[in-house]
């Protein structure tokens, strides 16, 4: 990708007007592509977790707009077509579509992600690509539903795909086809999921021609540049905010899913002259199990901690990423060496990568710091394999509570750093109606939360009973170790917990990362609390109050923690020994 | 006060009348027995709306020198839309609700189902939640997915939790239980006991299986909360201007306006307020129905655009689509609504450019204080209206009846410096710019409810409406590809005209889960039958019997697996046959996405039925047609077009065209609140009903 600096691009003869019209219009098509991938896709994760993203790229595969979809696909565009272009060159013709999806072979981002990308060819040239990526229930592999928990190779993981032409000059190759389908445990939702993400790039390609016949091809293309241009002048100029130097931080996963070991994320960020440079050197070389980054996430993870560092309108396209390098070394965690397993990374170690470079920022600019969000627990059950109806389920209503920020409290359940909680849940009646199970809580923790001015998200206390033999992929990066950290005097979220418990009364703790297939059980959570943003004795005191109230602080917290004592009836605050407590505490400040 | 008749002649009785409460002005349209309309509009008073009803009522009342009594003695029906329970989310002000859950999901109003707006404003908080937790207390007991009780209700845990609610002050109760879709006992036996244990008013207390008994408890409880929390602020309100407009002399009680687009009895409306939502703009549904005729055309699109956002409705053959997601205040709201799609765009809505060099306008809007720069109110942000002072489209000088005056000198430094300098463009070309970039945002929204939902929008007449739609009603129609634009002389008064030819509407739902194929057909009609008695019961109510009541019903169908569901209309007796519903879902599927799976199992999610109370019909009144020469009130350079660029025009009063003129543009109208522009090449005719056709010409020709 081609690194050149704009700082001085801004006099050309551009019709400004034009551009504004042809940004807005390309957004729109991004957008227009997500719509019809929700109203027609198949299988849930794409309508309630938008866990698939559309977007444009240049012809050398830059990304120039992307709408919907889920954060940590942010970035992973170029890859994917540049891969294309590579493999095919000179052979790609109008009404061609390729799909993709191998970390090591396709830059794919993991194995589950497929990237639907279809050519756009107006007046015989081609001048971009328009793509979805989105993730599919079940490619094969070790376990269903894509996570192989067991994995130490990414053959474990299910079928790989390089560069595949599945539909060649508008004809599909249904042997190809039936092949993709032979390799899933739910060919009917692979069927229409794929469909679905077939159609959204065609809407896309009809809608980017008619944009560039209006236009001319020639137009087109410059104002493509163009809108790459303003994207980097806009996150150069977000980074000017932030003072120079270098800022190093890290991170650690505590589990390579099969022993406890500590793995670290080191990164080093050096703000210089409106670039970032993240370094990732010093990091630990790649792990057995399936937590490892490929080079596309890492690079993902990386520009959505940035640009989230800042406002939200920031353009996120190929343009704006030239003002961020990544340094990521061959071998380690963040971009290892094959066959390494790595499904699992668009949330561990997405999670950790996010969290590295945000402390790093954090040292660089305290005031705008993100407290760290509760790692995810949520596994997956499966069961009917075999049978007409299988079945495959997410346990998103285990979703942790994210970090605080200056001005706001953590959202109590919100998800891992991956989704910036871009996941919608479900409804459990509407799990009840589609899955052999029958849900008992799925309520707010007490005294979890990591305590502040801003207190971190609680986490969850979630219970499920499943009336079927089913397997279970475990995936508990946040159980054991609290991993919402706190910042600016705030405190670490507590971590999370998940038993099991058997219709013998038996009752386990259930593995942390792992594949086990077990007879009707009850599941018992408690998803990890994120962490706080400031001293927690400068906590306003009715909001300590109404903490207690509501019941996800105790009394004692709030005495001992926040400094806030309560009135006997524990409705109102005791002004006088809260007023003591709190002036002892800035008395050992000083 | 400004007050403005359009049409001083005595209406001759008997007549309707609609009365808007908006944000800024209160409306009202008056329809006599010939089907003269006429409109008055008077500044709204936010603390006290009724006082606004009133005061619109004594203005008209006054310019036709008749006692109150008569005005209101002789209306035969008299439609009120109120923004009264949105602007209760909006601020924030409704009652302390408590809520009943059950045991296990205190948490789900809170949770929200994590759904964000943008994901990427993640330092943005959740709205606040409506009830806090202290206030959403558990009950134990447990209906199963099958609707069966697997655990009885605990009747010790609501005593428990009302001595709570009596303690903390709380006004009203929802109740929202798990699958009580399905069976709703538990929730009876709730508020069977709250009548005896509770001090509240039995209206008070809202049941989730009553209010909106569909699957998925985060929008079923969210829907009964906030019905709970508009319960004392809206319902006391109505029923006191109710029975001051009866005192007034008024004869039968008036009738609202609901957000489905129909309308209901205050009555009614009193265990149902969360129904009132979109109360104001579901009006529009009546005015494009009272368009109809008069553009002889089922399918129009309405644009109606204001000081800072544009409200876009589609009917399509008739018919404006009904939905069950409504969001308000960011507040999440199942009840029927119709489908109407709302952006920051409109004459206040700012322009600038960001860091990055690039123009941007909106979605930020400059409101009514400060208001455009041009208005010299203290705004130095340039604005959509800023922009077309610029380009000679708007006049220098005093606006409505003078309580504005545009300057031509703020307008330019506005541009100049947020805009046209940046960019380094002249202050014309700037403001070219900015005029394009809102139209292609409304160009968007409009296609995002046509394009998006299988319509194409050539079918379609397109009508601006509000103070701004007038003026970009030609340029965002040819960009559509419309032939005609459609633009009522009433446009400022939309939707209180709209209520003067809106139904009485009831849309009741039941849940039934099961396939097309393996459904009971005896299982489908007892469902039907079972709304449709519900439905004859409201309407009979109401007041509508026989022939003025029309039922119909619907399915909401998807392929297994699919969360979106598809609504399909079926016939009056229809639902036995599975392959009539499979052929109309396979028929409304392939218009909304272009391809269908054959073979695909399809589900039956919610039966529906719609009940109408047909209203005697009204037509728009006639005027007479003239054979006089309209004059020109002057010739002003004005900017038409990027193709046309500059060019003398001539400038008419509103007032001087009359039906039966027939004039080529390019030119300008301008009418007391509004401003229209014809574009090069479309022909602009006044119509029978003294409405402006403008047929367009298309981009290709």
């Amino acid at each position: 990708m081609s690194r050149q600096s704009l700082e001085h691009s801004q006099g050309t003869d551009i019709d400004p007007i034009s551009l504004a019209l042809t940004q807005n219009r390309l957004d729109d098509i991004c957008r227009q592509m997500g719509w019809v991938m929700t109203r027609t896709a198949r299988s849930p994760i794409f309508s309630d977790s938008h866990d698939f993203s559309c977007f444009i790229t240049d012809h050398e595969g830059t990304l120039v707009s992307q709408a919907d979809g889920i954060p940590i696909h942010t970035g992973g565009g170029g890859f994917t077509v540049a891969a294309i272009l590579s493999a095919f060159g000179e052979r790609i013709s109008e009404g061609d579509v390729f799909v993709s999806s191998d970390p090591y072979a396709a830059g794919g981002n993991h194995l589950p992600d497929w990237v639907i990308s279809r050519p756009i060819v107006t007046d015989g040239q081609l001048i971009g690509f328009t793509c979805n990526r989105a993730h599919q229930s079940d490619i094969g592999g070790g376990a269903a539903g894509t996570y192989n928990a067991r994995a130490t190779e990414i053959w474990h993981e299910g079928i790989r795909l390089p560069p595949l032409r599945i539909v060649e000059q508008g004809v599909m190759r249904q042997d190809l086809w039936r092949l993709l389908l032979l390799n899933s445990r739910t060919p009917d939702l692979m069927d229409g999921d794929l469909r679905a993400m077939v159609g959204s790039t065609r809407i896309g390609v009809e809608r980017v021609n008619d944009l560039a016949r209006e236009l001319s091809v020639g137009t087109t293309v410059e104002f493509i540049a163009a809108i790459l241009d303003h994207g980097e002048r806009r996150l150069r100029s977000a980074l000017k905010t932030l003072p120079e130097g270098r800022y190093e931080s890290v991170e650690y996963t505590h589990t390579d899913c099969f022993e406890e070991v500590d793995i670290a994320i080191r990164a080093a960020v050096t703000i210089d002259k409106g670039h970032a440079t993240v370094d990732f050197t010093g990091s630990d070389p790649q792990m057995r199990g399936f937590k490892n980054s490929s080079l596309v996430n890492t690079h993902s993870a990386v520009y959505l901690a940035i640009t989230s560092y800042f406002e939200a309108d920031l353009p996120r396209n190929g343009g704006a990423f030239r003002a961020i390098d990544v340094v990521a070394p061959l071998g380690t965690v963040v971009n290892p060496r094959p066959p390494a397993p790595l499904s699992m990374c668009t949330a561990t170690i997405a999670h950790e990568i996010g969290h590295s470079v945000w402390k790093a920022m954090a040292v660089a600019d305290p005031e705008r710091a993100c407290a760290g969000w509760g790692k995810s627990i949520h596994g997956i059950t499966a069961g009917g394999m075999g049978t007409p109806s299988p079945w495959v389920m997410y346990h998103w209503n285990t979703l942790s509570g994210s970090g605080a920020v200056k001005g706001r409290d953590g959202f109590n359940q919100f998800g891992h750093v991956g989704t910036l909680g871009g996941i919608t849940m479900h409804n459990i009646e509407n799990y009840e109606q589609r899955y052999p199970v029958q849900f008992v809580r799925q309520e707010f923790r007490c005294d979890s939360a990591g305590s502040g001015e801003f207190r971190g998200g609680t986490g969850i206390d979630y219970e499920v009973m499943i009336g079927e033999k089913a397997e279970y992929s475990f995936r508990g990066e946040g159980l054991i170790h609290p991993s919402g950290y706190g910042t600016n005097g705030g405190t670490i979220g507590e971590p999370g917990r998940m038993t099991l418990t058997f219709d013998d009364s038996a009752q386990i703790e259930a593995p942390q990362y792992g594949v086990e297939t077990y007879a009707p059980l009850q599941l018992h959570a408690l998803s990890p609390g994120g962490g706080g943003w400031g001293n927690p004795f400068k906590r306003d005191a009715k909001y300590v109050l109404r903490d207690t109230l509501d019941g996800v602080v105790s009394p004692e917290a709030a005495e001992t923690v926040y400094g806030v004592a309560l009135s006997s009836d524990r409705r109102e605050i005791d002004l006088d020994k809260t007023n003591r407590l709190r002036d002892v505490n800035t008395t050992a400040d000083a | 006060m400004s007050a403005w008749i359009r049409n001083d002649t005595t209406p001759t009785a008997p007549w309707r009348i609609g009365v808007d409460v908006g944000g800024t002005f209160t409306d009202m349209v008056l329809a006599d027995a010939n089907g003269t309309i006429h409109t008055f509009k008077v500044p709204s008073v936010p603390a006290d709306p009724s006082e606004g009803v009133v005061r619109v009522l004594q203005t008209a009342a006054d310019a036709w020198q008749l006692p109150l009594g008569s005005l209101l003695g002789d209306c035969n029906l008299f439609v009120h839309g109120s923004t009264v329970a949105t602007n209760t989310m909006l601020e924030g002000k409704g009652a302390t609700v408590g809520l009943i859950t059950t045991r296990g999901f205190r948490d789900s109003l809170e949770i929200r189902r994590g759904f964000r707006e943008n994901q990427w404003d993640h330092r943005r908080p959740f709205p606040p939640v409506l009830v806090p937790r202290y206030l959403r207390l558990p009950v134990g007991g447990r209906i199963d997915r099958n609707g069966d009780e697997i655990e009885p209700f605990v009747p010790e845990d609501l005593e428990a939790a009302v001595r709570e609610f009596q303690l903390e002050g709380v006004e009203a109760i929802a109740v929202a239980l798990i699958n009580s879709f399905l069976n709703p006992v538990h929730e009876q036996a709730c508020a069977e006991m709250l009548r005896d244990i509770w001090d509240g008013e039995p209206d008070l207390v809202s049941l989730s299986s009553e209010i909106m008994p569909i699957m998925g408890e985060y929008e079923r409880t969210s829907t009964t909360v906030i019905n709970a929390y508009l319960a004392p602020r809206v319902v006391p309100y109505l029923k006191e201007l109710n029975a001051r407009l009866a005192s007034s002399g008024l004869a039968r009680p008036f009738l609202l306006v609901q957000s489905n687009g129909g309308m209901t009895s205050v009555e009614r409306i009193a265990t149902r307020p969360v129904n009132l939502l979109l109360s104001g703009p579901a009006a529009g549904v009546g005015a494009l129905n009272a368009y109809r005729s008069a553009s002889t055309t089922d399918n129009l699109i309405s644009m109606e655009i204001g000081g800072t956002s544009c409200d876009v409705m589609l009917m399509g053959q008739g018919t404006v689509p009904v939905h069950d997601e409504l969001m308000v205040a960011e507040y999440h709201v199942a009840s029927p609504a119709v489908n109407i799609h709302t952006i920051g765009a409109g004459g206040g809505t700012i322009a600038g450019v960001d860091d990055g060099g690039m123009l941007f306008v909106g979605p930020k809007g400059a409101g009514a204080v400060p208001g455009p720069a041009c208005y010299g109110l203290g705004g130095s942000e340039p604005t959509v209206t800023d922009a077309q002072l610029i380009l000679g489209r708007l006049r220098e000088g005093p606006y409505a009846d003078g309580s504005i005056s545009l300057s031509r000198e703020l307008a330019e430094a506005a541009i100049k410096q947020a805009v046209a300098d940046p960019l380094g463009l002249s202050i014309e070309d700037a403001a070219a710019g900015i005029v394009r970039v809102v139209e292609q945002h409304l160009l968007l929204a409009v296609q995002r409810i046509s394009i998006e939902r299988g319509h194409d929008p050539r079918d379609f007449t397109l009508v601006p409406a509000g103070g701004a739609g007038p003026m970009h009603g030609a340029p965002v129609g040819r960009a559509l590809g419309c032939s005609r634009v459609y633009i009522p002389r009433h446009s400022g008064v939309f939707c209180a005209l709209g209520m003067l030819y809106t139904d009485v509407r009831h849309d009741i739902t039941r849940v039934f889960l099961s396939t097309v194929d393996n459904a009971e057909p005896d299982d489908i009609e007892a469902g039907f039958t079972t709304l449709e008695a519900d439905a004859r019961k409201m309407l009979a109510e109401e007041g509508f019997e026989g022939s003025a009541v029309r039922l119909a019903r619907e399915l909401d169908l998807s392929y297994r697996g699919q969360q979106w569901v598809v609504r399909v209309a079926l016939d009056a007796d229809g639902g036995r046959d599975p392959a009539d519903i499979r052929s109309r879902f396979e028929q409304e599927y392939d218009r909304l996405y272009g391809h269908t799976q054959p073979d695909g199992t399809i589900e039956i999610s919610n039966q529906r039925v719609v009940g109408t109370g047909l209203l005697p019909e009204l037509s728009l009144g006639r005027s007479e047609r003239t054979t006089k020469e309209p004059v020109p009130l002057e010739t002003r350079s004005v900017y038409i077009s990027p193709e046309n660029g500059w060019q003398d025009i001539p400038v008419f009063a509103g007032n001087e065209l009359r039906p039966g003129h027939v004039l080529d543009g390019p030119l300008l109208i301008e009418e007391r609140t509004t401003t229209v522009l014809v574009g090069s090449g479309d022909r602009l005719q006044v119509d029978d009903a003294d409405n402006l056709v403008l047929e367009l010409q298309t981009i290709d020709s």
